[in-house]
């Protein structure tokens, strides 16, 4: 276990190279950045920019280019040369994404989308038992959902499908939340509200690290780094 | 699991599962129905085979097995045989009573059997088997009214048990397949028609013939030469009908003793071959030489199987002939290479074929599986690029590849298992009322059911202008195929005349078989599902490999 202020979270050296026909494009180049335990961090950079790939590669969904000296670390052990099996577990138990696009399953009711990581967890008795449902279902109601279990996605406004994200990524109990544009399919009064919600969970312990063009709402962040030509700068405070 | 969770979902949200568990369906319905009557035919077969059959023959041809009374009371009185009847086979020329138009009476070529009805009765169904009987209140009902079995004093049956004449000449009971003048009728009853005019002719009711026929066999030697044919007239005493087409159009029934008489196979006074004369100086008569019977028919005991009767029938006709060979007082004995057969291994070459059909359409069949699996594949193919973005939200939350591919096997397995049951549910429903859906094609359709199709194709069209109207092109496409489909139909009907697919005047049996073959409905079960989860496979491999960032980067 981490104490409050070390590093949790940390990619180094970080390089991702895109091929587009046959042209390379590189997207990050030597990119670096720690995340200590209960911070918030906001990446900043321009659309196209790496953002995305960025949060891609600390959340185990992708893996530095090959052949670079790029690691990933969470808590100080290497994830980006873990096992398939490993990365699984760690996207299932440790980290949480919130995507611009929500991403819900259309096909499950909101409570059953917010179980889902907890199905997937292989915790088959607890999975689909009560306390996994009551769980969700206090997550949910404590975003505002208590009415809208029974719904499926295509029946809820965009702010309460980026809810219903939240409450999947927070269904585990990861350490860090990664959120990509999380406001960015928002109108700005809803983008506040999902804002306030994960600096609610932000002030209860939850390390964030999330992805954003736009200042203003990096500006909640505790720290904010930036994404240029492939590489972090930091933004001064 | 997650994976129940999702299969439940995507199975009952969409229509496209239920086209896949509709195909696998209708391709097992399809096995299931055509090996089931095939089946069905084959076990007719049989059974009809071994109607005249018994359940074990032992047989030596020609010259047969003398004291063959001896041999049944042996057989007979082992646990393994019920009762057992001597026959003798052979073949002969049968001059039939009606003259052909160039002149000369017709002459057939016919297996003879020579039986004692009373036993052949224990070993087989004899009276089961004669045509020509009281008929049953159902039988008589769909009689010609001049039907002679409808008679108060009709009693054709008491002829054929005694195979001969109340005025004491030999009768003789005829396939019913071999008088021209027995036509078999759709329903699968036999009229007696008029042999060139085609007309009902009661006159030529074959066993009510008063000239009978002529009966020709020639006697074979032991060393195998051909002795002067011996010909003599038999009153036909009856018809028979075992339902194997083979047998019905080839074999008669003549008395055992006519047929030894006729072969030289009665008992006969055997005399010295070594020239030594008696004291009249004629050749030294040694004694009588038995009657003889070329084949035993033998009924197996209840509880036993044919083979084990078969087993048991050897073992005792071995240690007959051992017996009869150490036994100085017998002259002639038995021949020591006589062997025993099921019904079923003398039935080889009727059974064989229908088997090999029957093999040949399961195999022909099986190709529908490889359809199942391609309607499968190319149903999921386009399920798992629809689902693209889920499978990157579960890899995002940390389903694993193996997750995902076990989500569209069980999906297959699951489609597999739902069309399989369905399939045989529709193919229980098929076969059960095969006949009825015969018979319903074999009429015309009713003129008011065919013209009340036209108005509902009319609305149809209707529709179909109305939904153009309001520019909805695939309401307007779906209402116009809808009416065109209705017309067809319509004029399908109205010109409809009735076609008896299986014609039964023309096929050998008069119902098609509407039992379901359970053993081999398991079968096609279970490689339509395993083929359904084979074509769900290569989707689910595809769905596992999907990349995860690809999915979700672009909404």
């Amino acid at each position: 276990m981490s104490e409050r202020g070390d590093v949790i979270l940390e990619g180094s050296g970080l390089s991702k190279t895109y091929r587009l026909g046959r042209v390379d494009v590189p997207v990050l180049r030597d990119a670096s950045l720690a995340v200590r335990s209960g911070e918030w961090v906001a990446v900043l950079g321009a659309s196209g920019s790496g953002k995305s790939t960025l949060l891609h590669l600390l959340g185990g969904l992708d893996r530095p280019d090959r052949g670079g000296a790029g690691e990933v670390r969470f808590l100080g052990a290497r994830i980006d040369r873990a096992s398939a099996w490993a990365l699984d577990a760690y996207r299932n138990r440790d980290v949480g994404f919130v995507f611009q696009f929500y991403h819900l399953l259309p096909e499950l009711t909101v409570l059953q989308n917010a179980t889902i990581p907890t199905m997937v967890g292989f915790r088959w008795l607890r999975g689909q038992g009560p306390a996994s449902r009551r769980k969700a279902r206090t997550l949910l109601e404590s975003l505002g959902l208590g009415h809208r279990l029974a719904h499926r996605p295509a029946e809820l406004s965009g702010g309460e499908r980026q809810r219903v994200a939240i409450a999947r990524a927070l269904a585990n109990d990861p350490r860090v939340l990664l959120a990509d544009e999380p406001t960015g399919n928002l109108d700005a009064k809803t983008g506040e509200g999902i804002l306030d919600a994960l600096a609610e969970r932000h002030r209860a312990g939850l390390t964030v690290v999330m992805v954003t063009h736009d200042p203003a709402i990096a500006a909640r962040a505790d720290r904010r780094v930036r994404l240029v030509d492939g590489r972090l700068v930091e933004v001064p405070a | 699991m997650y994976q129940s969770l999702l299969v439940a979902r995507y199975l009952t949200s969409r229509v496209i599962p239920f086209i896949a568990v509709a195909a696998v369906a209708l391709c097992v319905a399809l096995v299931i129905v055509v090996v089931s009557v095939m089946s069905g035919f084959l076990d007719m077969v049989r059974n009809s085979g071994r109607t005249l059959v018994g359940d074990v023959v032992l047989s030596w041809d020609i010259v047969g097995i003398p004291d063959y009374p001896e041999l049944i009371a042996e057989l007979e009185a082992l646990p393994e045989v019920e009762a057992a009847s001597p026959v003798i086979e052979t073949f002969g020329l049968l001059r039939m009573p009606y003259r052909m138009p160039g002149g000369g009476n017709k002459v057939e070529t016919v297996q003879v059997w020579g039986v004692e009805p009373e036993s052949l009765a224990r070993v087989v169904d004899f009276r089961d088997l004669l045509y020509w009987k009281k008929p049953t209140a159902e039988e008589a009902g769909a009689m010609m009214p001049d039907d002679p079995r409808l008679e108060e004093a009709y009693d054709a049956e008491a002829d054929a048990m005694a195979m001969r004449k109340p005025d004491g000449s030999p009768g003789i009971v005829l396939g019913i397949e071999i008088s021209p003048f027995n036509r078999r009728q759709k329903d699968g009853t036999y009229r007696t028609m008029g042999r060139f005019s085609g007309e009902q002719d009661a006159g030529h009711w074959m066993p009510a013939e008063p000239t009978g026929v002529v009966l020709t066999l020639v006697p074979v030697s032991e060393s195998g030469s051909i002795d002067v044919e011996k010909k003599k007239p038999f009153k036909i005493v009856n018809e028979f009908r075992t339902g194997v087409f083979q047998i019905d159009s080839q074999r008669v029934l003549i008395p055992l003793a006519e047929a030894q008489e006729m072969l030289r196979l009665a008992p006969a006074p055997l005399y010295a071959r070594d020239g030594e004369l008696d004291d009249g100086g004629r050749p030294k008569r040694l004694g009588t030489s038995p009657a003889r019977a070329t084949t035993i028919l033998v009924k197996a005991a209840e509880g036993y199987t044919p083979n084990q009767a078969r087993d048991a029938v050897e073992f005792a006709y071995a240690d007959w002939t051992r017996r009869a060979f150490d036994d100085q007082a017998k002259l002639v004995k038995p021949p020591p290479g006589a062997f025993a057969m099921t019904w079923e291994e003398r039935l080889q070459d009727l059974i064989g074929p229908v088997e090999k059909e029957r093999g040949l359409m399961q195999v022909l069949f099986s190709l529908v599986y490889i359809v199942c699996a391609g309607l499968v594949l190319a149903i999921f193919w386009s399920i798992v690029q629809e689902k693209t973005r889920d499978i990157g939200i579960l890899r995002a939350v940390g389903a694993g590849r193996t997750g995902i591919l076990s989500i569209f096997l069980v999906y297959g397995l699951v489609i597999g298992v739902l069309g399989s049951l369905g399939g045989f549910g529709l193919s229980t429903l098929i076969v059960g009322k095969i006949n009825e859906i015969h018979e319903l094609i074999g009429q015309p359709a009713p003129a008011a059911r065919w013209s009340a199709i036209y108005p509902r194709s009319a609305a149809s069209i209707v529709a179909a202008i109305v939904a153009t109207v309001r520019g909805s092109f695939l309401s307007s496409l779906l209402w116009i195929i809808g009416a065109l489909l209705l017309g067809g139909l319509g004029f399908i009907l109205s010109q409809h005349r009735g076609v008896l697919i299986w014609d039964p005047s023309v096929y050998y049996f008069s119902r098609i078989p509407n039992h379901v073959d359970v053993r081999n409905a398991l079968f096609t079960m279970g490689f339509a599902t395993l083929f359904s989860v084979i074509g769900a496979a290569v989707p689910a491999a595809r769905a596992a490999d999907t990349d995860p960032i690809r999915s979700l980067r672009y909404e």
